[in-house]
């Protein structure tokens, strides 16, 4: 009997497979391994040591820090990028004549590396940089900080400069999801003597969800794998003040502790997965059931 | 009524002149660097908005020969074209079958890729097995992890795109004796373009903007990209001569920019398609 050809054949899946299999999910399943080893520069073999590395992460206070500066970092620029970015759509979405302009302007930063913004801002946050020179010019000096200096306020500076540059992004998503709303729900809801207030709480808000969804996603992931704003504008520093988690695997691989690193980028893999899967299983079934 | 329009319309004005004030929050720091690129050692320092006295173009000649930028743009180019090619090609194949085929291995197919959109690389084993296949370090590394890394989001995207064209169509070539590859090539893929171009936008800015692979996974400094030799060279002249980072910065952004003025609406809606489709 011959064979039927399946017009469908599983083997255009093979190239893609392959690749993502070896070279991503093999990589990380090992990973698990390697973060119960002992795995270091120059030692020729590698031993299991149970649960030796996550015991110095939580002894240690510096990869303490980093692990909470990673919190806290994520937590600001999901807050900062939303709020921003949704009252700039909101404001954008009115019938402007600059709308355009404004739309490609705002937009614009996400193109360029993060390294490069970061590095322009590093002359700017300077304690005698160009913003404090503004924030005294024009009467708010109290307002001047060591904007990367102080160990208190620095993760907040890297985290306003990435909302700086990725509010426009975000505000671009919440504009097609804003656009997406009839305008016969706003007529029905004027008609019926709903207030502006109403009208943004009863249609806009619930009509929202997936651009508000998807735009928590994006932030939250990008904030907690975090890496390039700190590499660039701080190094981590002062002292550690404003290391995070993929900051110390990378100074960990410099100095040889790789089962050390491996088990950091481990628990940095435990946290995106426990806060992000949840969220993504939520918004699947939601599109299923519409 | 037409007081009502009035006090509308002055409200419309207002919001126009505010948001053109926050657009200059934008616009500041990317003129600082542009006009300090032009500046010389000292006058740099005032990091401010003040036109340069002079414009020496000369600092861009020596961020050129100082810098390798021919060098590493051609790295840049090399890299992000070699990974995004291969990524394209892998992803829409793949994603021709997870987008026809309804069966359970097909969706835990779809669903193990998708794993990869989310969870980050683990890059201390990754460079262990590239180094045990004797390609760690060079050009060949890099472009795998990038396609390994990039082929997950693609996946769904094409997935996502190919379940809106009709099945009827490669059903009936299939039928008048196309193979397989034929059908997807001359039927399916002309019809893709447009989550061609999103996708071709979101892996090319992507990867041209990347650090974190590069910084792990290069170790040959001739074969640097230029997010990492912006950040080398930051390191050896951030200290005396920020007129020279700053020339070094503009030239790594501008063709970015360049291309994305040039064609606003594919990047606008190629970078945040895939998300409002997500």
């Amino acid at each position: 009997m011959k064979r039927k050809v399946h017009l469908y054949s599983y083997w255009l899946i093979v190239p893609a497979l392959l690749i993502f299999g070896i070279f991503f999910v093999f990589p990380s399943v090992y990973g698990v391994y390697y973060s119960f080893t002992d795995w270091t520069i120059g030692k020729d073999s590698i031993s299991f040591v149970g649960l030796k590395n996550y015991i110095s992460i939580l002894e240690s206070s510096e990869l303490k820090l980093a692990i909470y500066n990673t919190f806290l970092y994520a937590i600001v620029v999901v807050i900062g990028k939303n709020v921003n970015g949704l009252l700039l759509a909101l404001a954008v979405n009115t019938d402007l004549k600059l709308k355009g302009y404004f739309r490609v302007i705002f937009f614009l930063p996400c193109v360029i590396s993060t390294i490069i913004i970061g590095l322009v801002f590093v002359p700017i946050l300077h304690p005698n940089g160009i913003l404090n020179v503004f924030l005294g010019k024009i009467g708010l000096g109290f307002l001047q900080q060591s904007w990367l200096v102080d160990r208190k306020i620095v993760m907040f500076s890297i985290a306003a400069v990435s909302i700086w540059q990725w509010t426009g992004y975000h505000m671009v998503v919440y504009l097609a999801g804003l656009q997406g709303i009839s305008t016969s729900y706003y007529d029905a809801a004027k008609i019926d003597g709903a207030s502006a207030l109403q009208r943004f709480r009863y249609i806009t808000f619930p009509m929202l969800a997936p651009a508000f969804n998807i735009n928590m996603l994006l932030s939250m992931i990008g904030g907690l794998k975090v890496f390039s704003e700190p590499y660039a504008l701080t190094n981590g520093g002062p002292g550690n003040a404003s290391q995070v988690i993929a900051l110390e695997v990378f100074s960990k691989f410099g100095r040889g502790q790789w089962g050390l690193g491996t088990a950091l980028n481990v628990t940095l893999t435990i946290f995106v997965s426990i806060i992000c899967v949840p969220v993504l299983y939520n918004m699947r079934k939601r599109e299923v059931e519409e | 009524m037409s007081k009502q329009k009035m006090k509308r319309n002055l409200g419309k004005l207002f919001l126009e002149l505010a948001l053109f004030l926050l657009s200059l929050v934008i616009i500041v720091p990317l003129l600082i660097m542009l006009f300090g690129a032009f500046k010389n050692s000292t006058e740099v320092t005032a990091f401010d908005l003040a036109l340069p006295e002079k414009w020496l173009f000369e600092n861009f000649l020596v961020v050129f020969e100082k810098g390798k930028i021919l060098r590493t743009f051609a790295n840049s180019i090399f890299i992000t074209a070699v990974s995004t090619a291969i990524t394209i090609t892998v992803s829409s194949l793949a994603s021709f079958v997870l987008a026809r085929r309804g069966t359970k291995l097909s969706r835990f197919l779809y669903y193990f890729f998708f794993i990869g959109t989310i969870i980050p690389m683990q890059i201390m084993p990754t460079i262990r097995l590239f180094s045990r296949l004797n390609i760690y370090g060079g050009y060949l590394n890099v472009i795998i992890l990038y396609t390994a890394i990039n082929i997950p989001f693609s996946c769904f995207l094409y997935t996502g795109f190919i379940k809106g064209i009709p099945r009827i169509l490669d059903e009936s070539a299939f039928i008048e004796g196309a193979s397989t590859l034929q059908t997807f090539f001359y039927i399916i893929f002309p019809l893709l373009k447009s989550c061609n171009i999103t996708v071709l936008i979101l892996l090319f800015t992507g990867i041209w903007n990347e650090i974190n692979i590069p910084l792990y996974f290069l170790n040959n400094p001739t074969k640097r990209t230029l997010p990492l030799s912006v950040y080398q060279f930051f390191g050896m002249y951030g200290g005396s001569n920020w007129n020279l980072v700053f020339a070094d910065l503009v030239i790594a952004a501008l063709p970015i920019i360049i291309l994305f003025l040039l064609m606003q609406k594919e990047f606008i809606s190629g970078l945040t398609e895939g998300a409002v489709k997500g």
